[in-house]
């Protein structure tokens, strides 16, 4: 994979979107390319983005050398309850696993209210089968064959496509596991079977059995989507590696995309952390808080040191999913998301939106209430139509939607009004960049704001002034991060395999054969994919916690031997980390090792970052200006500028608007924003 | 009806909610995250709010507990006598007039200065392992004073000006028999107090005090407002009446009763309680807090809008509540509150049973009160015990539009996954299932409860239970059928199969023993004949249902091969539908034999 590959492409499938850039590894010139998404099938909205792409660029499409691809096939098959019909055999006694799950009412969730979301694979589908592993790993009884076949038969009835195994204790031993996965394969051949030993060897059987289910749920499409792709390609005569984005922020191939399906769930918001990453490097700011806001909600990140941050513990609509995942916060919060006053009058803003279809009421397709793009436009923070004048925006609409749902219920004036709704939605966004910053230790003034999406760069400056962040960056495309977050991925696997160790007696030895063992499994993914030995990474995690505690860290544990030495030096880590996360540590209390994890990385060549040319000292020039309301002085009269008209070194005074095709950034009065050689816009924070 | 007077923008106060809401949040994590105990760190029985400066609580989780967690402290401890980085605990149920109800859980309040003004409190609580007592866990069906029940503590100051009171802290944890634990959760509660506060004075910086005073006020007022509104929509006028029985306390073979006469006129709606029976001897004595019915109709009432917060503003829609002392919702002290939960779960069932009256059915079904168990061991040579408590679900009665939930416990608290508690309890569970037909048969089905095997693998072991709903089933409503009751086996199938007192203590177990907890469903809401057969049939293949029940409680007959027979169903359907009458209180089973006592 280290050979020079002039072309790469990348495609990022999102809700609207699909989002292709071209780039020529040489020349570092770029094509980009949007194209509607099609939900019922990605894949034409891909290979048209793909077309679209190439023939802006007059490429053969058979040059292309690698194609990187975010996909929501995964998700969307999850979130829409649309997986396989899928069956799972359980330990004898364990058939509502999923059923009872946790035995909670969510903390936020009124008890008298809530409604249990169905599970993906109701308890009719589940059979129970005689076996036991034990606690330590040892087999109290060993699978009853016999009546795994009948039950294997039962599914078969039923017209089940895919089958998940959960095991108690498997983690701990897999045997009986993979004696069902036998049985599975000769009897039932063409069933997809997960084992959940495999997908997730970590305790707490309800996690481990949703994750497992989840991942026998979506293989069948997930499957299928991906052989198409394959096909395509081929057809196109494109014999490049496809690539497929993981949660975890790394890529992989299309066997193991197919076989660990569940890795994709979370994919969708974390290629655009890795594209923060990026811009985050280029400029300096190894430590940003990352936003996307897109229609429906807004996804907030943190990178530390130029690593995004990692979480076990994520959920993917109502269902826990304890992999390795880049730790995004979601919140239902964007430019489509609704203000409506209750009867007593109280004005909240999403976390209802208007969706694309009818939309905000000045896209003039039957949307009456307003929202916050309504809000956008009526304070003039965005120009009156998008996409560079392909869709035109109703001023018109969208005051009378606010003015009859907001100002005139509320009793105050239209700017008033609007100026509220923008208020009340950057309050919320700020609680949930509070939620993966102040949280979990971190204090947001150490760190830059990286804002992108389609309604990030407007609300960039106030964000910042209401976290404490000094500096805000607008990447030079923030409109196709992910995808341009794609394009920097790398190879990247976790393993992981729950082995309790308990202070003070650690058993060196069984550490160190697990470790082994989890290195043999990280070589052979990074075998299968290629990866040649010098571009691979490994990495020796171990999820720690004092003894009682309920959660674990993540910290690491050095390459080399494993001894006393090595294990110290890891506890320490984890003091320290304890601390700076929950302010305070106990180097008295037992330490205890929950879990051993490899990360190993096929580190993927790197493109340059195009350049804009510098300014040479002139000034930019504005080609219109703008009436613009801030809340503090009321209309301003702002200069308004076109992204692609500003060059490295220009310096812009506030108030000031930025317009590009699919995004606006506002500086605020007072503020200056300055552009970079990368074309990254830097506004620095007064928080006077 | 038209909204009061404003004296704030809606948007500040919108903003100032959502910047309370964030710091509650960020508390509740850092408990989350740092406490030891298995009750705090997998239960995760804890819960954090934010009150005025008059201890009117502002924002909370919403839980039907007591709002009231200022006012003892604010006798004992004047304002002007309060500074800057104080902290204060306390566990003590009568002292606080019930604000807290048991003694397990422990209260920890930090006052909050803004520019040397008191602007409100931070608070967080949360249920501790051990805190002495006659059983380790400190709650036992057999205690009878709180004295049995652990150390009280009343309102007492931990930090005085940000200085640490060791000598209180040593004294506390002497107390306990698992000190390092319970050491670990209080260091997790209290740090998450001072989060609280610092995150209010950033609050109060931001806003200034009196705009933080008037969207208290706001908030509070937009509570009232939404229960207020939701009672005239539903209650007509009137005088309406409900008792709702619990099993017993575990001494005597009596009946307790919590009885409610709700009277509406207008806008003046008062609650009272003076008929409920007299206060027990063993721990199911509620010392209630007036805000806990208050409480519990407005999270009933109001829970579709989602910007009402859990407040004081909740007790402001009701005229007065009114209780007698010596009864069993307001205990004269030491009576025993230990298991409190039981009498507040008749509470909500006396409240939902006046709705019923009131609003011809149109309510919920009641749900049976969340079973714990106790397994303990003492090694005496060693000084060490072994302890294992867990709670279990049961089936949530059925609503008027929808199904009661299955096998749930409670908001935010979580079962042991299995295998944790295999790793940490010395236990081995062999089966977690759905006890089939437990949920009250209804239109909508009472949710059905669980059946947990616990096989003992150390050598032996001491066991206090406390299931209720055994005798007094959770009531259905409107036609549908009470929750089928629980029950608690030893060695079922086996030749000393033995059934145990559903409340009892001291019962012994032996290694091998296999303990077969069996939890109660929830009420079912109108007519079973109403509910569709196609849900009937899926609730038969999913084992929620059996087939018998199918055809004799729900007149849906099925084929061998689980498929609806139209005709036969038909004809039995067409029979009998008639609603009978409001409620139906099942059939419990009885001390006659010989289960209870």
């Amino acid at each position: 994979m280290s050979d020079i590959q002039p072309l790469v492409i990348a495609i990022d499938v999102g809700g609207t979107f699909t989002d292709v850039i071209l780039v020529d590894g040489e020349s570092g010139r770029r094509w980009i390319a949007k194209t509607p998404s099609t939900p019922s099938d990605q894949s034409i909205g891909f290979f048209t983005g793909l077309e679209k792409v190439t023939g802006q660029a007059h490429i053969d499409s058979a040059l292309i050398r690698r194609v990187f691809h975010g996909s929501t096939v995964a998700t969307n098959a999850i979130l829409e309850g649309k997986g396989a019909r899928t069956g799972m055999l359980v330990t004898d006694g364990f058939k509502y696993v999923l059923e009872i799950g946790r035995h909670d009412v969510p903390r936020k969730e009124n008890l008298y209210t809530w409604i249990k979301p169905a599970r993906p694979v109701p308890p009719r589908r589940i059979r129970e089968v005689p076996e036991r592993v034990l606690l330590d790993g040892s087999i109290e009884r060993s699978l009853d064959a016999v009546a795994t076949c009948a039950a294997i038969e039962e599914l078969k009835k039923m017209g089940v496509e895919s089958v998940a195994v959960v095991f108690l204790h498997s983690y701990a031993n897999a045997v009986n596991e993979k004696a069902a996965a036998a049985l599975l394969a000769e009897h039932f051949p063409e069933a997809h079977v997960s084992i959940s030993s495999e997908v997730l060897p970590v305790f707490r059987e309800f996690e481990r059995a949703m994750v497992t289910v989840l991942n026998a749920f979506i293989h069948p499409q997930v499957s299928r989507y991906i052989g198409g792709l394959s096909a395509g390609l081929k057809q196109r005569s494109i014999d490049a590696p496809l690539l497929i984005m993981k949660s975890n922020g790394g890529v992989f191939g299309p066997r193991q995309a197919t076989n660990q399906a569940i890795n994709m769930a979370l994919s969708g918001p974390a290629a655009g952390v890795i594209g923060a990453g990026v811009v985050a490097k280029s400029s300096g700011h190894l430590n940003a808080i990352t936003i996307d806001i897109g229609g429906t909600s807004a996804d907030v990140s943190l990178i530390r040191a130029g690593q995004p941050a990692m979480t076990n513990e994520s959920e993917i609509g109502p269902f826990p999913i304890q992999i390795p995942t880049i730790d995004i916060h979601t919140i239902g919060a964007g430019g489509g998301s609704l203000a409506t006053v209750s009867d007593y009058g109280v004005l909240t803003v999403g976390p209802q939106s208007a969706g694309a279809d009818p939309g905000p009421a000045c896209y003039g397709k039957g949307g009456k209430h307003p929202t916050v793009t309504d809000a956008n436009l009526v304070l003039g923070r965005i120009p009156e139509y998008l996409l560079g004048g392909e869709v035109e925006l109703d001023r018109e609409q969208a005051q009378r939607a606010i003015v009859k749902y907001v100002a005139d219920p509320l009793g105050m004036d239209l700017y008033e009004a609007a100026a509220g709704i923008l208020d009340i939605v950057n309050n919320n966004m700020v609680g949930a960049l509070k939620v993966v910053s102040v949280e979990k230790g971190y204090d947001p003034s150490e760190f830059a704001l990286i804002a992108f999406g389609g309604a990030g760069p407007m609300h960039a400056s106030e964000l910042s002034r209401l976290l404490g962040t000094k500096t805000v960056v607008i990447p030079a495309l923030p409109g196709i991060l992910c995808a341009v977050g794609l394009l920097a991925t790398d190879l990247q696997y976790d393993y992981v395999r729950t082995c309790l160790q308990r202070a003070p007696e650690y058993d060196l030895e069984l550490m160190r054969r697990v470790f082994g063992e989890l290195l043999t499994l990280a070589q052979q993914g990074l075998n299968e994919e290629g990866v040649p030995e010098a571009q691979r990474r490994l990495d020796r995690l171990a999820d720690v916690r004092y003894a009682k505690q309920g959660y674990e860290i993540t910290v690491q544990l050095p390459m080399g031997d494993v001894n006393a030495e090595s294990v110290s030096l890891l506890v320490e880590d984890f003091h320290q980390r304890h601390e700076q996360l929950y302010t305070f540590c106990d180097r008295e209390a037992a330490v205890e090792i929950v879990n051993l994890r490899i990360k190993a990385t096929g580190i993927v060549d790197k493109l340059e970052l195009s350049t804009v040319d510098s300014c040479n000292g002139t000034d930019a020039k504005s080609r219109s200006t703008r009436e613009v309301f801030f809340s503090d002085r009321g209309f301003q009269t702002a200069p308004v500028y076109a992204r692609e008209d500003l060059l490295a070194g220009h310096a812009l005074k506030g108030p000031a608007i930025i317009d590009q095709l699919d995004t606006t950034t506002v500086v605020f009065p007072r503020e200056i924003a300055r552009v970079d050689a990368q074309g990254a816009i830097f506004i620095e924070i007064d928080h006077e | 009806m038209n909204s009061p007077e404003k004296t704030l923008d809606p948007v500040t106060v919108e903003l100032i909610k959502g910047a309370l809401q964030s710091a509650r949040s960020e508390m509740e994590a850092l408990i989350d995250r740092t406490s030891m105990s298995p009750f705090i760190r997998e239960k995760k029985d804890y819960f954090s709010a934010i009150f005025d400066r008059q201890g009117r609580l502002i924002s909370g989780t919403r839980v039907p507990l007591a709002g009231n967690l200022i006012d003892c402290i604010l006798e004992q401890y004047p304002q002007d006598d309060m500074r800057d980085g104080d902290l204060y605990i306390y566990n003590d149920p009568y002292w606080s007039k019930g604000a807290v109800s048991h003694l397990p859980d422990m209260v920890f309040v930090a006052p909050v200065f803004a520019r040397s003004e008191l602007m409100g409190f931070a608070e967080a609580w949360g249920h501790l392992w051990d805190i002495g007592g006659l059983m380790p866990g400190s709650i036992s069906p057999d205690a009878t004073e709180t004295f049995h029940e652990g150390i009280l503590v009343p309102p007492t100051r931990i930090y005085r000006a940000g200085q640490f009171n060791e000598e209180v802290m040593r004294m506390f944890l002497r107390n306990s028999r698992f000190p390092e634990m319970v050491k670990g959760d209080l260091k997790a509660i209290m740090a998450s107090c001072q989060l609280g506060k610092r995150r209010l004075e950033e609050i109060a910086e931001r806003f200034g005090l009196e705009a933080l005073d008037a969207a208290f006020e706001e908030m509070l007022e937009q509570t009232a407002f939404s229960l207020r509104t939701a009672l005239n929509e539903k209650v007509p006028d009137g005088r309406y009446r409900f008792s709702d029985c619990l099993d017993g306390d575990g001494h005597n073979d009596q009946d307790y009763a919590v009885s409610l006469t709700m009277e509406k006129l207008g806008e003046d709606i008062s609650l009272d309680f003076t008929e409920s029976t007299n206060q027990a001897k063993g721990a199911i004595n509620f010392k209630m807090d007036k805000s806990v019915p208050a409480n519990m109709l407005g999270l009933l009432l109001t829970g579709e809008d989602t910007s009402v917060q859990m407040n004081a503003g909740f007790e402001r829609a009701l005229k007065s509540v009114k209780l007698r002392e010596g009864s069993i919702v307001d205990p004269v002290y030491p009576a025993a509150v230990g298991m409190r939960s039981h009498t507040m779960v008749r509470v909500t069932g006396s409240l939902l049973g006046v709705l019923g009256r009131a609003t011809d059915g149109q309510i919920s079904a009641a749900s049976p009160v969340y079973v714990l168990y106790y397994l303990r061991s003492h090694d005496r040579l060693r000084g060490s015990y072994e302890l294992c408590i867990e709670g279990l679900g049961v089936g949530f009665g059925a609503r008027t539009f929808a199904d009661g939930i299955d096998a749930v416990y409670f908001v935010a608290q979580k079962n042991y996954p299995v295998e944790f508690a295999e790793m940490e309890f010395g236990v081995r569970i062999e089966a977690y299932r759905i006890h089939k037909d437990s949920g009250g048969p209804g239109a909508y089905r009472g949710g059905a409860g669980i059946i947990r095997d616990v096989r003992v693998i150390g050598d032996e072991a001491v066991l206090g239970l406390r299931l209720d709903n055994v005798k007094h089933p959770a009531w259905g409503i409107k036609g549908g059928h009470a929750g089928r009751p629980g029950r608690v086996i030893v060695n079922p199938g086996a030749e000393d199969e033995r059934q145990l007192r559903p409340m009892s203590d001291q019962n012994q177990l032996r290694k091998g023993d296999l303990l077969r907890i069996m939890t109660s469903g929830g009420g079912g809401w109108g007519h079973p004949f109403a509910r569709p057969e196609a849900s009937v049939r899926l609730d038969v293949l999913d084992g929620f249902i059996s087939s018998e029940s199918a055809l004799t409680d729900y007149g849906v007959s099925l084929t061998r091969d689980f498929d609806i027979d139209v005709e036969a169903t038909r004809t039995i359907r067409a029979g009998v539908c008639s609603d009978g009458d409001m409620f139906n209180h099942g059939e419990g089973i009885t001390s006659k034999e010989g289960l209870l006592n």
